[in-house]
């Protein structure tokens, strides 16, 4: 045995030292370090930081403009209505969609990782179809579903309603397009977190005595806990930057009932060239997702 | 370093070389020994502005300039007909759809190698102007040719001008025209008939809509920007900086407006949410439309029966009748080389003095021609649009080169009033507040009161 370990030390040791003297390798690792490093400095450290700077000045890069205006940006923004307003409706989509995500994620992935479903991998493209589908696309054939005279929602519902017009509708029609279009990547990482669980734990239970629901409660939820956890932050991430499908459902309207963050960064950004300000935006964009981020990551650690 | 690394090393920098030879080959304006004899013959062009094609552009050597457009297929023919007339000059058209272009042509502008010739529009105005060079055409001989130069001086120069106006006019569909027992003698010349028209256009099954007379949908934004020039209001104070959109007739127009839905009934914000749609397929019978629609009812709706009628107005003789917008001639880039600048120069010249051309392109767009020399064409005078426009052409006013934050904030005061039931006093406000904190960040000043009848 211990001449096992010590050839195998032996061997390691052999390598690593080989590794550090092999000038081809270090030479790859130094330019492949060397080559992310500049990438992330070029495309997102520089920008973040010229941002940075920039969220203090009048700045309008389309015309050279760039001129210092101290925390007027932050003043403004922070005395504005519609940028609060932007915030509320950002965590109410945002708080929303995720629990739907998470739910009819979970919920079909158990249907599907169930004994009784034959056909797995057709149930499993199937839900995950709309996820692959381009966003832009998928939120144009809602609009249309959403029309009120020839729309599809209201011919198979009965009813009347002018969805995306309509400010005690607008926003909760562009959630359930998102959680249609979204929910499938919840179902595809949670069959692979179910996949992974230890069968043992279930055998117990059952010798145990536990029945489905107390299975499920004590068992299956608290050990798919990462999985929530990557699904809650990724989603979090993703969608308190949404704006691609209120630029084309609803433009913010009516009047300025749908406006999220990332929406009037963009319309400050690149239809009023106003880049100061929507930078300061962005900050405060950037730290909220930070902070929010965190705590997903505490509490769970703290459950734990 | 490995006898592998040396030999990629090496090929690289012979493939390298090779494409830096190809590149320094084809540059457009290198030497080159073909002759080309200057043109003889032909025509003078133009009234006051002249321009003779019997000579040689840049030498008679060979050159290549960019010109960004938004979109080529109007402007194609102006450029085949100045290569066809100089052979040696090859212009090349660099398409960007629109939201694109005005990211991409400023900092191409800012850079040397931006391109020689531009598409312009003057809602962009602030962020391209630094970069244009002015036109090498006397002031004296562009105001002679064309109608609303003045607007556009800056500093006595001219650096790029409208070859065409477009403004609203309202489109009606003739079959339910007919069908309401409604005749060219009925067309309302104000709103009090106009409302009275609607109503007889509107079909309704009990208390649904299901033929809309009017539908503003989308545009009563536009409306209101417009149509308070009836009443004399304008939508920037006296000093051109501030927007004024909250008055007692800025009111009066948002009532009538809101009227028309909500007490006459003519139509609903949830009936056909949007009003080109709407009426492209034959669900409302009349809307107000810029010039431009009548494209898109070609292309997309060629099936609709329609005719143009000019707005109504308020009062029997209105201030103005709605808001223009012009149509720009093209950009010069000052920071091309300066041969480059020179044929464009040519270019431009080329351009504003040919008749043919510019009518061509203001047919194809459905503008209305500022050359004066088109005002009375026969062909101008034949199109749908134009017709109704030309009897009080110069009645119509220019605001200037106005920030987006007017027709944005517009359209969301437009919707608080009709979708989320805003009071129109408190909703007027609300914009016009927005606006002007937009507006304090800008450098505009409104073109207002240069219009003929400001007094």
């Amino acid at each position: 045995m211990t001449t096992l370990a010590s050839k195998t030390k032996t061997v390691s040791m052999v390598r690593s030292k080989k590794g550090l003297r092999s000038k081809s390798e270090i030479l790859l690792r130094n330019l492949v370090v060397i080559g992310l490093l500049a990438y992330f400095t070029i495309f997102l450290i520089i920008p973040i930081i010229i941002a940075f700077v920039g969220s203090f000045n009048q700045w309008n890069p389309l015309k050279g403009e760039f001129n210092y205006i101290g925390l007027e940006n932050y003043l403004t923004m922070f005395s504005s209505g519609l940028f609060w307003k932007s915030i509320a409706n950002t965590f109410i989509f945002s708080a929303i969609v995720i629990i739907f995500r998470v739910a009819l994620g979970l919920g079909i992935a158990l249907a599907i990782y169930s004994k009784f479903v034959k056909n797995k991998t057709f149930f499993r493209t199937i839900f995950y179809m709309p996820v692959v589908t381009p966003l832009v696309a998928v939120a144009y054939v809602w609009t249309f579903m959403y029309n009120p005279q020839i729309g599809l929602v209201n011919s198979t519902l009965g009813m009347d309603i002018n969805w995306l017009f309509d400010a005690k509708y607008a926003l909760g029609s562009v959630m359930m397009m998102t959680i249609w279009k979204d929910f499938g990547y919840a179902v595809v990482l949670y069959i692979a977190g179910l996949c992974s669980l230890p069968r043992d734990c279930f055998e117990a239970s059952s010798i145990d005595g536990a029945n489905g629901w107390q299975t499920f409660c004590h068992i299956t939820l608290p050990l798919l806990k990462p999985t929530t956890l990557f699904v809650v932050v990724t989603s979090l991430i993703s969608y308190l930057q949404t704006y691609v499908p209120i630029m084309v459902m609803t433009q913010g309207g009516p009047g300025t009932e749908t406006y999220l963050s990332s929406y009037i960064i963009f319309e400050e950004a690149f239809v009023k060239y106003n880049f100061g300000y929507a930078s300061a935006m962005s900050f405060v964009l950037f730290i909220l997702i930070g902070l929010l981020t965190m705590l997903s990551f505490k509490i769970t650690n703290s459950e734990s | 370093m490995s006898l592998n690394v040396k030999k990629v090393l090496l090929y690289s920098t012979v493939f390298l070389g090779g494409v830096s030879t190809l590149i320094g080959c084809s540059n457009g304006s290198g030497n080159s020994t073909t002759v080309i004899e200057p043109n003889s013959g032909l025509e003078v062009l133009g009234d006051t502005i002249k321009y003779d094609p019997n000579k040689l552009v840049n030498n008679g050597e060979p050159i290549e300039l960019e010109f960004y457009v938004w979109d080529d297929s109007a402007i194609k023919e102006i450029v085949e007909s100045y290569e066809a007339l100089y052979p040696n000059v090859d212009i090349k058209m660099v398409v960007n759809p629109w939201d694109d272009y005005w990211t991409k042509l400023p900092l191409a502008l800012s850079g040397n190698d931006g391109p020689a010739l531009f598409n312009v529009h003057n809602s962009h105005h602030e962020n391209i102007i630094n970069y244009m060079a002015p036109y090498d055409i006397p002031l004296e001989d562009l105001t002679a040719d064309f109608l609303g130069v003045e607007p556009h001086v800056i500093d006595g120069e001219v650096y790029y001008t409208d070859y065409g106006m477009m403004t609203g006019v309202i489109f009606y569909n003739k079959d339910l025209w007919a069908n309401a027992g409604l005749t060219d003698n009925d067309i309302p010349t104000t709103w009090d008939e106009f409302t009275k028209v609607a109503e007889k256009l509107t079909i309704k099954d009990g208390d649904k809509i299901t033929q809309a007379g009017f539908n503003m949908n989308g545009d009563f934004g536009n409306l209101l920007s417009g149509m308070p020039y009836q009443l004399g209001q304008t939508l920037f104070d006296e000093s051109g900086t501030k927007a004024t959109v909250s008055t007692d007739k800025n009111v009066e127009v948002a009532q009538y407006f809101h009227d028309l839905y909500k007490e006459a009934g003519v139509g609903s914000g949830d009936f056909g949410t949007k009003a080109e749609e709407s009426f492209g397929q034959g669900q409302s019978a009349m809307v107000y439309k810029w010039g431009h629609y009548n494209n898109t009812l070609l292309d997309k709706y060629p099936d609709i029966n329609y005719g143009v009628f000019e707005v109504p107005t308020f009062t029997e003789e209105p201030f103005a009748y709605d808001r223009y917008n012009g149509e720009s001639t093209f950009g010069i880039n000052k920071n091309a080389d300066e041969k480059e600048q020179a044929v464009a120069q040519d270019f431009i010249r080329y351009f504003l003095a040919n008749d043919d051309l510019q009518k061509d392109l203001c047919l194809a767009l459905s503008v209305f021609p500022n050359k004066y020399s088109l005002a009375k064409d026969d062909d101008i005078k034949a199109h749908p649009i134009m017709s109704v426009l030309t009897d009080h052409i110069n009645r119509y006013i220019w605001p200037g080169t106005m920030p987006a934050t007017i027709e944005n904030t517009l359209k969301q005061v437009a919707e608080n009033i009709i979708y989320n039931g805003m009071d129109i006093q408190a909703a007027l406000e609300d914009g016009e507040k927005t606006m002007n904190a937009d507006l304090s960040k800008v450098d505009f000043v409104s073109s207002e009161a240069k219009y003929e009848y400001t007094e």
